[in-house]
């Protein structure tokens, strides 16, 4: 085995323990189950019953404005056109601020909660502000995009470190033998900033890292090239077994062998499930304009093709799922992603139509298929924006002071707004949380203590709340 | 271990209540702490005669019998010959080596191999390839952008050859630590000082002054870190924020190592010695001479005309009209019939074209004309000559010129030239276009190009037949060199100008010429300087809470066991590293023998003595065999610190060249065979996968050196994005060292069998089994290329029979024989299917990819 430290305090499993995590683990477990050496797949193992059993993350990368979307401002309207008071210069990404800018949109009661939301931008998603847990008081170490995004995504500001998803890999497994624990769906714009670092494994075993599927809804390799012919491959694999099977017979005692004849059955049992899980022809009609899968947007139908596929991973018992809407900066425009700096207002009338709709039917879907009963769904983006509008233009800077975070499903009280910024929007004073806050949290509904999932690298039994963290209780039902 | 792992956790929690009690953690008199031990192997007395020879076999096997297990019998020559070439080379033996070596009879063949194998330049290779692991060597930044580095390659072939040269490994750290101080004029060991700045460096840069001091402080952490943790295998990064909290590390130690590194900088790094610099002045002054002689022609024959300038220059420019203005530039033109307008860019400030907005106006008075180029009346926009994300059009399509919006652009695929076309539902009859690129007014002095300054627009009825109404050329110039030049070519007569575009046209040759001459190599290496500020303690490790400025220093850590050192606060930049690396290598200094003794033992079984290579404090494993490390660490200093030397001591152990048999009674002690009663079995690592798929192919490229290949093609916007190749060239069949190792890009078969992305050192690699892996050796079209030359490289030296290619093709992948049945039904499968299909199968084989 290679780690040789446990994350549960007390390590009972052992070796079995170790390789029932992931994917491995479970082609180790079925090895092992045919040779009767254990009865059934290993289950994970929670330090106390668990809320939620797989989660959802939607991403939205280039820093959304929390007072352009979720939290509303009203004192912003009447300062706007006065100068911030106490800002300068040098707090700022790109330079100079102007004066303080209104949101261009209008915000109104929502829900029964009455939650006030920009309805303009997002008609769908303020229908279920009963549903969610806003978190206006997130901040963040970091004003730039890529350091931004891992720190969101894995509480560290540089590369190498596991995200939230491997973490979870690597202390829950997986729910289904034939498809990965932990998957991403990147945007058809692209990866976004700081790209692969965001679903790594970092010094986890890699094989807890997100298997990406691409934007034509498959996984790299899958498919049996086509100069193989079916008949060849599969008397190829029979050819393989034998293979495998005088050498395992030559060396026995050497379980990492079994283990990789198990990786192979597992991945023809991916080949004929992952197809099938992108194969959106069952899907209704009403599901598909429901998710907006036929907008003559392109951006939006990929990104709803996208969410209709997260549903149907969860649905098979994917364990986490990370959804990106928008991708890396484009230095160009704000085209990319929801990086207004220079036009906020015809940005954001891009980007919202984009993800309002698909994204709403996706947690309805969940919904109305019982799936939100046991699943978590984050919503995150990399940092907030200044309420001042950017030096002769008419959009906003990079703001790690406050930004707005959601959350929903199993175990989240709906309805409720935790924490808040100043009156215009500038820091986030109220209540003021942190990454680890968040995943403390998101551990917490996952059964499991932030504290005591735990990995040793280069001196340090790591985490993924690294040294801190509060589970929100406010948030919790 | 478990209950360590206990104790560990009952620690952990004590932290909320702020107690600390002894035992708990390591003073300095913890065990990797203390000077090295004279260690007396056992007697050989009553050790089986081929474990009673070298002290590393006493010293295992007395560690044996305490944990009552027996040794396993040797293993076969084939065995061992395919196991020390993985090792030593990270290459398969080829069947023609297996056979001499199994025929050869001299007393001494085993040790003539190993001689053979570290005489290969592929050993350094091998090796070096670890050592990049342990010091996190990437060739791009990281973070936000990752730009690549192009010039990083230099190090790791400064490494290979280290390797090769059989470097002593305490000349090997004062090289990478100072090596610039010990001969400036020296290209390699300037190149070596690339070790400090390997790692990730964050680029982007910030205003804000929380941040700019945040960026360089992960910077330091990043060589304090990797510099104690490679050499001393001790976690001073945890001492960043406090006093380390296991181990005798204080957090002044840590701000006093980052002293050492103050005059640090990433970048690149010029290279040039004095001889270069002679030769390149005699090559460059010629053309230097010339160009100034040019230059002064040029300035005479244009105050010549100064005066006629002065006196000229608005009636000229009155002829002219305006300049276009990014912010909204009309053109009227007799009113006209058009279905069709079109604008026809030539020319750009700077760049490719963006065009905002363009609308087209009608022919009517004053207040009632219409714009007609906009979607919501109908109005379609084409272009063909749109830039694409990937191939897409969509992120800057022209549909935004005519949607009544400002903000966002169409952008053009090319630089300088572009074209959109707009239609009206009907013939109109119209008068004048307005277009803009930045309506609202500049981008804070950002993004100043793109702006179209010379274009025709153009109507037609049929899109067919095209004709021009309006163009920039009468437009004053956009720049205020263009300008200028535009007022100079009017006044002067035709001669002169005739003499001004000979002198401009020469001295752009010279200048050509002139770039020409062999500029300084630059590489990518520790770029140095007399820093301006110290270096301060800073509180919490919060940049904003300085405390003192910290001189560099030695840590207090082994202070009872060798000389420590402290400079002044501005002691010289280069005196500052080379102290510390001479206080490293120091042969009192017990940490620098037994870290590198041990990943050296740790990469030949897989598991080091201490199987936490990089820590050597009380986080890190206990020594199985603490007597074997300390004489294993003597021996390399006494070996004056050779590394080739000690290899032989240990691959000649009968430790290492028994089987890896597994036996029960054995395992029922020891599963893991920590105690090494077989020689562990192991996976080959991704770099050997891939070489040994391309060597058993046939296809192997064995050149050394120089710029990597790439197995990725980046596209640099303001942050650079990397997309694995699908499609594999030759240029990609060189060994996997030479791979461009960019990071936070994990590419391929590399990535999935756990090639480290380098964002951080990596002293030990994963070994993980997953699925994906198997769809890669089954499907990629790097495999089965490969599967297709192995299957002609059958053909080539086996023939057309059957059977002798089955057996050929064994032997190269496996290094044996195939059994009765592997053959018999190999041929059905060769029969049916073909040669690719076959060499896929051993390709993909358990077989292929372990070591027993």
């Amino acid at each position: 085995m290679s780690c040789d430290r446990s994350f549960t305090k007390v390590d009972r499993r052992g070796f079995l323990g170790h390789m029932s995590t992931g994917l491995a683990g479970v082609a180790l477990a079925n090895l092992m189950a045919r040779e009767g050496v254990s009865a059934k797949v290993a289950r994970p193992t929670t330090h106390f019953e668990p809320k939620a059993k797989r989660v959802l993350q939607i991403f939205c990368p280039g820093g959304v404005s929390h007072m352009d979307t979720f939290e509303y401002k009203p004192e912003l309207d009447k300062h706007h056109g006065e100068p911030l008071p106490g800002l300068s210069g040098s707090d700022t990404f790109m330079g100079g601020n102007g004066n303080l800018m209104k949101c261009p949109w209008r915000f109104s009661p929502a829900g029964e909660c009455g939650k006030w939301i920009n309805q303009e931008l997002f008609p769908h998603l303020s229908k279920l502000v009963d549903d969610i847990a806003f978190i206006h008081s997130l901040q963040s170490k970091t004003n730039t995009h890529g350091p931004g995004c891992t720190y969101m995504n894995s509480s560290f500001v540089t590369e190498g470190f596991p995200s939230a998803g491997a973490w979870v890999s690597y202390a829950l497994g997986s729910e289904n033998e034939d498809l990965p624990t932990y998957i991403c769906l990147p945007d058809i714009r692209g990866i976004p900033p700081a790209g692969p670092a965001n679903w790594s494994s970092g010094f986890l075993p890699a094989r807890h890292q997100a298997v990406v599927f691409n934007t034509s809804g498959t996984i790299e390799n899958l498919e049996r090239p086509s100069s193989i012919s079916a008949a060849a491959d599969r008397d190829a694999r029979k050819y393989l077994a034998l293979l495998n099977r005088m050498h395992g017979r030559r060396f026995p005692g050497n379980s990492v062998l079994g283990a990789r004849v198990a990786s192979y059955e597992l991945a023809a049992r991916m080949q004929l499930s992952a197809p099938e899980v992108s194969d959106f022809d069952s899907e209704t009609s009403a599901t598909h304009a429901m998710y907006g899968t036929t907008s003559s947007n392109k951006l939006k139908s990929a990104y709803a093709r996208n969410c209709l596929l997260a549903r149907r991973m969860l649905e098979r018992g994917v364990r986490y799922v990370s959804l990106y809407c928008a991708s890396r900066a484009s230095g160009v425009d704000g085209l990319l992603n929801w990086d207004a700096h220079k036009t906020l207002k015809s940005d954001y009338e891009r980007h919202a139509p984009v993800f309002d709709q698909p994204t709403a039917a996706l947690i309805n879907d969940l919904r109305m298929r019982g799936l939100l009963d046991d699943t978590l769904v984050l919503w995150n983006t990399e940092f907030g924006r200044f309420p001042t509008h950017q030096e002769g233009t008419v959009g906003r800077d990079h703001n790690p002071n406050a930004m707005t975070a959601w959350m929903l499903g199993a175990g989240v009280k709906g309805g409720v707004s935790y924490g808040a910024t100043d009156d215009v929007g500038h820091n986030a004073v109220e209540k003021v949380c942190t990454v680890y806050d968040f995943y403390a949290t998101v551990l917490h509904l996952l059964g499991l203590d932030h504290e005591r999932v735990t990995y040793y690298h280069n001196g340090i039994e790591r985490r993924l709340t690294d040294v801190h963290g509060y589970v929100i209780d406010d948030v919790l039902a | 271990m478990r209950l360590r792992n206990l104790q560990f956790l009952v620690l952990m929690t004590s932290f909320g209540a702020g107690t600390l009690t002894a035992g708990e953690r390591a003073g300095q008199e913890w065990w990797s702490l203390q000077p090295l031990r004279d260690v007396v192997p056992p007697a050989a007395d009553g050790l089986p005669a081929e474990w009673s020879q070298s002290p590393i076999d006493r010293l295992v096997y007395r560690r044996m019998s305490e944990k009552r297990l027996r040794p396993g019998k040797a293993a076969d020559r084939a065995t061992i010959i395919r196991r020390v070439t993985f090792d030593l080379i990270g290459l398969p033996p080829t069947p023609e080596e297996i056979d001499a070596f199994v025929a050869d009879s001299r007393a001494n063949a085993y040790e003539l191999l190993v001689d053979r194998l570290l005489d290969s330049p592929h050993y350094g290779e091998r090796w070096g390839r670890h050592w990049l692991d342990v010091v996190r060597f990437g060739e791009s930044n990281g973070y936000e952008q990752n730009r690549i580095r192009t010039a990083a390659w230099p190090y790791r072939d400064y490494v290979i050859q280290a390797f090769n040269d059989d470097k002593p490994y305490d000349r090997f750290i004062l090289e990478q630590l100072a090596g610039d101080q010990l001969d400036g004029e020296d290209r390699e060991l300037v190149v070596a000082t690339s070790f400090i700045v390997s790692g990730p460096h964050d680029a982007v840069g910030n205003d804000d002054i929380r941040f700019a001091r945040q960026i360089r402080a992960n910077h330091m952490n990043d060589f304090v870190s990797t510099t104690t943790s490679s050499f001393l295998g001790l976690t001073f990064h945890c001492a960043r924020c406090h006093d380390h909290k296991f181990d005798p590390i204080l957090q002044k130690d840590y701000y006093s190592l980052a002293a050492i590194f103050d005059g640090v900088q990433h970048g690149g790094r010029e290279f040039v010695t004095a001889e270069d610099e002679r030769r390149r002045v005699e090559m460059a002054r010629p053309i230097e001479d010339e160009l100034s002689r040019l230059r002064a022609d040029l300035a005479a024959l244009e105050k010549s005309v100064e005066t006629d300038i002065a006196e000229q220059r608005e009636a000229i420019l009155a002829r002219y009209r305006p300049p276009v203005d990014d912010r909204g530039t009309e053109e009227t033109f007799q009113p006209v019939d058009a279905r069709f307008v079109r604008m026809v860019i030539q020319e750009t400030n700077a760049g490719f074209c963006k065009v905002e907005e363009f609308e087209v106006w009608t022919d009517a008075p004053a207040g009632s004309a219409r714009n007609v180029a906009l979607a919501s009346a109908g109005a379609q926009v084409t272009s063909d000559s749109t830039r694409g994300i990937d191939g897409d059009e969509a992120f800057y399509s022209a549909d935004v010129v005519i949607d009544g919006e400002f903000g966002v652009c169409w952008i053009s695929k090319d630089d300088g030239v572009g074209e959109f076309s707009v239609e009206f539902p009907r013939v109109e009859r119209i008068t004048g276009i307005r277009w803009s690129k930045d309506r609202a007014g500049g981008f804070q002095g950002k993004y100043l190009g793109n702006v179209p300054t010379i274009y025709s627009i153009q109507v037609s009825l049929d899109g067919k037949d095209w004709r021009e109404v309006a163009h920039s050329r009468d437009r004053k110039p956009f720049t205020e060199e263009g300008v200028d030049d535009l007022v100079m070519r009017a006044v002067m007569s035709a001669e002169e100008n005739t003499r001004r575009d000979q002198l401009k046209d020469q001295i752009a040759e010279a200048e050509e010429r002139l770039e020409s001459v062999p500029a300084p190599e630059v590489f990518y290496a520790a770029l140095v300087e007399q820093p301006t500020e110290p270096v301060y303690f800073l509180e919490g490790g919060d940049v904003m809470a300085r405390g003192d400025a910290m001189p560099p220093a030695s840590p207090s850590t082994l202070a009872g066991v060798l000389p420590g050192f402290e400079l002044a606060v501005d002691a010289p930049e280069g005196q500052r590293r080379l102290t510390l690396a001479r206080w490293i290598t120091d042969k009192r200094n017990p940490l620098t023998a037994r870290v590198i003794a041990n990943r050296v033992w740790h990469y030949h079984f897989g598991r080091g003595i201490v199987n936490t290579p990089s820590d050597f404090g009380y986080n890190g494993s206990r020594p199985t065999h603490p007597d074997l490390l300390d004489w294993l660490a003597q021996c390399l200093q006494d070996l004056d610190w050779r590394v080739k030397a000690f290899h032989k001591e240990i691959v000649l152990s009968a430790t290492y060249r028994q089987s890896s048999d597994f036996v029960e009674r054995n395992a029922g002690i020891d599963r893991d065979a920590v105690y090494l009663w077989r020689f562990p079995p192991r996976r080959l690592e991704a770099e050997e996968i891939r070489d040994s798929v391309l060597a058993v192919a046939g296809k192997l490229d064995t050149r050394m050196g120089g710029p990597g290949f790439r197995l990725f093609h980046n596209i640099r916007d303001n942050v650079t994005t990397y997309y694995p190749l699908e499609k594999f060239g030759p240029e990609t069949y060189r060994r996997a060292v030479y791979h461009h190792n960019v990071r936070a890009v994990k590419v391929g078969l590399l990535g999935q069998f756990d090639c480290p992305d380098n964002a951080l050192p990596a002293p030990r690699r994963e070994s993980t089994v997953s699925p994906l892996q198997a769809l890669g050796m089954l499907n990629s079209s790097f495999v089965i290329d490969q599967a297709r030359f192995f299957g002609e490289r059958l053909l080539r030296e086996a023939g057309e029979d059957r059977h002798a290619q089955i057996r050929r093709a064994y032997r190269l992948a496996f290094g044996r024989l195939p059994g009765v049945e592997e053959e018999s039904l190999g041929l059905e499968l060769i029969e049916a299917h073909g040669l690719t299909v076959f060499c896929r199968v051993l390709l993909n084989a358990n077989e292929f990819i372990h070591v027993m």
